[in-house]
């Protein structure tokens, strides 16, 4: 074809549309290049070794379909949107940002690649391109909230948090109420790490509050040191978090709150492929299968796993919901009234500590 | 055969250009080696890691950016240790360099100027300079060793970010979250290329690396920091006073590096986080001494470093190298170049067995 100026009009006109076209819809692929981003090592087993799972289950369901990608051990900040603009770059259609830290880097990249589908876990700020996903972990916190009110001799918990941010504050109250419906007099200590993972932090928290009397141990953190030194000092137990932990402490693992992301991966990396990709919004938990409970621990005994396992079917039917009145904050006042379930939306943005809290520092 | 070291008249002015050169090449060898030992595509590893982020044009932002604080906290660490002053603690000179700026731009939300960044710039540098005098107030008047407690204030300085982010400066909007709010526009440092990531802090690095080449090889300043490092008995001798150089050799490092962070928040970061912390003061240790502490050495080592960080990435996404692989690059980098050193003093010599006879 020679280009004459009639043909050079409607190319140059057709390179203009391009960038418009894909900026309002998606289009259908023959084969997706998926690219994952952990803040923390596939190997920490627990939260990015969940995540890894839930890609390596993409790649299993997906077969050819499908080429994935991942840069671990990314830190929170602008390195991120380096990353984010790498795998871009690299030709990936679809990018989870698997931490609430990457969430200003991929406001910041994705408006750049407007044919790249981003999502971003626990995170709040969503965009033409950037999806969000979390999942409903209080409702796991919940079921190992009743098994440790009815174990805990001391009845009082430690609870090692990374950040006092809602998903976290939200996951602390969620274990002191359903402890507290057990054993009245049930408390929860938290104490803020500042890092998602430092083995060596969460250990020195474990022992200073095993020093203070807690017999129980929860952690939002993302591996298993606190388990280990709940289980080198003989308390009563632990559980694990983000993947079944037991492998670390066999005697002291109650039970553990396993993330399985690879339902919700397959979904987009499927709508991905078909062209219809669209920024949810989406907030699963144990009736979709994306939280999931770890084997009991042996030694709980049968009636506590029963009432564990009522728990977590009252959860599933929607019978349930830990986040129903009367709640008080932790200074006496009345919260939310009887009968009444908190929303999605003051759940997502809880700043304040049920009573049973001590106040962190 | 055998080889004997010997001690030269004179430190040898090629080795100690060669070195560093050799450190980069050794490294890049026996990386690919051991990477391929164990099951990796070790070659491919030294390419993506050292050869892609320059090869591949669209990486340059981000050596850019990522080389700046590297460089400028290098260049203060060249002349402290020019001097003999061993300031570990850049990292905490950094960080209260950054939380000062940020002090500023809280402080001024809301507000446009042109005066602003030149305060926050200013602040950092005073936060920096501050922050690097208690060592040097306990070094001059207790005898402290400086290694120690400008290392420790670091994690004091780690402590104070998440004690100002959790209470006095949190972003109200930010869910909870404990970070400070978005800077406004007039507290962000601006972009000098249009389209890229390349910010104002490049090119201030560059102009610190060559301010200080000349400060530090045609000044009375220079001078003086040069000989009290060499010769301190001489440079006692000739009248240079010992603290005095402590404290000018603490307060150029930790201004530079309060340089570094108040560029670093106000440009890449554009708010104060948990995560601010990255690393860049103890890493531009290695810079520093890769750069053999001359001020133009050390742009060229922020780069090679600037290069492995890149390029780790590279690496993991495209050969699925292990992210540990590049603290692994970096840190034989610096093993080479430290044992390299040896043979800027002395000369390996090979020696005959007869010759040796009498003294094995």
């Amino acid at each position: 074809m020679t280009i004459s100026r009639r043909n050079f009009v409607k190319i140059s006109g057709a390179a203009m549309a391009l960038p418009l076209m894909g900026s309002s819809a998606f289009a259908q692929v023959e084969k997706i290049k998926i690219g994952f981003i952990y803040v923390g090592s596939i190997n920490d087993n627990g939260y990015n070794y969940a995540h890894n799972q839930g890609r390596l289950y993409v790649e299993e369901k997906l077969g050819d379909k499908v080429e994935t990608v991942f840069v671990e051990n990314v830190p929170e900040g602008p390195d991120c949107e380096r990353v984010i603009r790498e795998l871009a770059q690299q030709g990936c259609n679809l990018i989870f940002a698997t931490s609430f830290g990457f969430g200003d880097s991929l406001v910041k990249v994705a408006p750049q690649f407007p044919d790249v589908a981003f999502e971003h876990a626990t995170g709040y700020m969503s965009g033409p391109n950037i999806g969000l996903y979390n999942a409903r972990f209080y409702e796991g916190r919940a079921v190992c909230g009743t098994i440790a009110g009815h174990l805990s001799v001391t009845g009082k918990a430690g609870y090692i948090g990374s950040f006092p941010i809602p998903e976290v504050v939200m996951g602390i109250n969620a274990l002191a109420l359903s402890g507290r419906r057990i054993n009245p007099a049930f408390t929860v200590k938290p104490v803020y790490i500042s890092t998602w993972n430092d083995p060596a932090k969460e250990a020195d928290a474990a022992r200073a509050m095993i020093d203070q009397g807690i017999d129980i141990i929860a952690q939002h953190t993302d591996g298993p040191a606190a388990l280990q030194v709940a289980a080198e000092r003989g308390i009563v137990g632990g559980f694990g978090q983000g993947a079944d932990m037991s492998a670390f402490a066999p005697e002291t693992q109650l039970t553990a709150i396993i993330d399985h992301w690879g339902p919700h991966y397959l979904a987009s990396a499927e709508a991905v492929l078909a062209g219809t990709w669209a920024p949810g919004n989406t907030w699963e938990g144990l009736k979709e299968d994306v939280v999931q409970m770890g084997p009991y621990n042996a030694k709980v005994p049968a009636d506590v796993v029963a009432d564990a396992e009522k728990i977590k079917a009252g959860q599933i039917d929607g019978s349930f919901h830990i986040f129903t009145g009367p709640i008080n904050d932790n200074t006496g006042a009345e919260r939310v009234a009887a009968g009444v379930t908190m929303t999605d939306a003051e759940l997502l943005s809880m700043d304040w500590y049920v009573e049973g809290v001590e106040q962190p520092a | 055969m055998q080889f004997r070291l010997e001690k030269r008249r004179e430190p040898s002015k090629l080795m100690s250009y060669a070195t560093p050169v050799a450190a980069v090449l050794l490294t890049m060898v026996l990386g690919a080696v051991i990477f391929s030992v164990i099951g990796y595509d070790g070659i491919g590893a030294v390419r993506e890691i050292f050869l892609t982020p320059l090869t591949n044009s669209y990486k340059w932002q981000d050596l850019g950016v990522k080389a700046a604080p590297l460089i400028i906290i290098g260049v203060g660490l060249s002349i402290a240790y020019r001097a003999n002053v061993w300031n570990i603690g850049a990292e905490g000179q950094y960080i209260v360099g950054g939380l000062a700026g940020t002090g500023i731009a809280l402080l001024t939300w809301g507000m446009t100027g042109w005066w602003i960044l030149p305060l926050m710039v200013l602040a950092g540098m005073l936060g920096g300079m501050a922050y690097a005098s208690i060592p040097a107030l306990l070094k001059t008047r207790l005898n402290v060793n400086e290694i120690l407690t400008s290392l420790m204030l670091t994690y004091a300085s780690v402590q104070l970010i998440y004690y100002l982010i959790r209470a006095p400066w949190k972003d109200p909007m930010g869910m909870g979250f404990p970070q400070t709010r978005l800077f406004s526009e007039a507290a962000r440092l601006p972009t000098i290329i249009p389209g890229t990531i390349v910010h104002l802090g490049v090119p201030i690095a560059v102009l610190v690396g060559l301010v200080a080449w000349f400060i530090m090889s045609k000044s009375v300043f220079g001078y003086r920091m040069r000989v009290v490092g060499a010769a301190p008995h001489a440079a006692r001798y000739g009248g240079f006073s010992e603290n005095r150089t402590i404290w000018l050799a603490m307060l150029v490092s930790g201004g530079l590096a309060g340089l570094a962070g108040v560029l670093e928040v106000a440009g890449p970061f554009q708010r104060m986080v948990p995560g601010f912390p990255t690393n860049y003061g103890f890493t531009a240790i290695i810079v520093a001494f890769l750069g053999r502490l001359n001020p133009l050495g050390v742009i060229v080592a922020g780069v090679v470093l600037a290069i492995t960080f890149v390029g780790g990435e590279v690496a993991q996404t495209t050969i699925g190298l292990p992210n540990a692989a590049t603290g692994i690059f970096q840190a034989m980098m610096l093993f080479f170049l430290l044992a390299g050193d040896i043979l800027i003093k002395y000369r390996l010599r090979r020696v005959m067995p007869q010759a040796t006879a009498g003294t094995a």
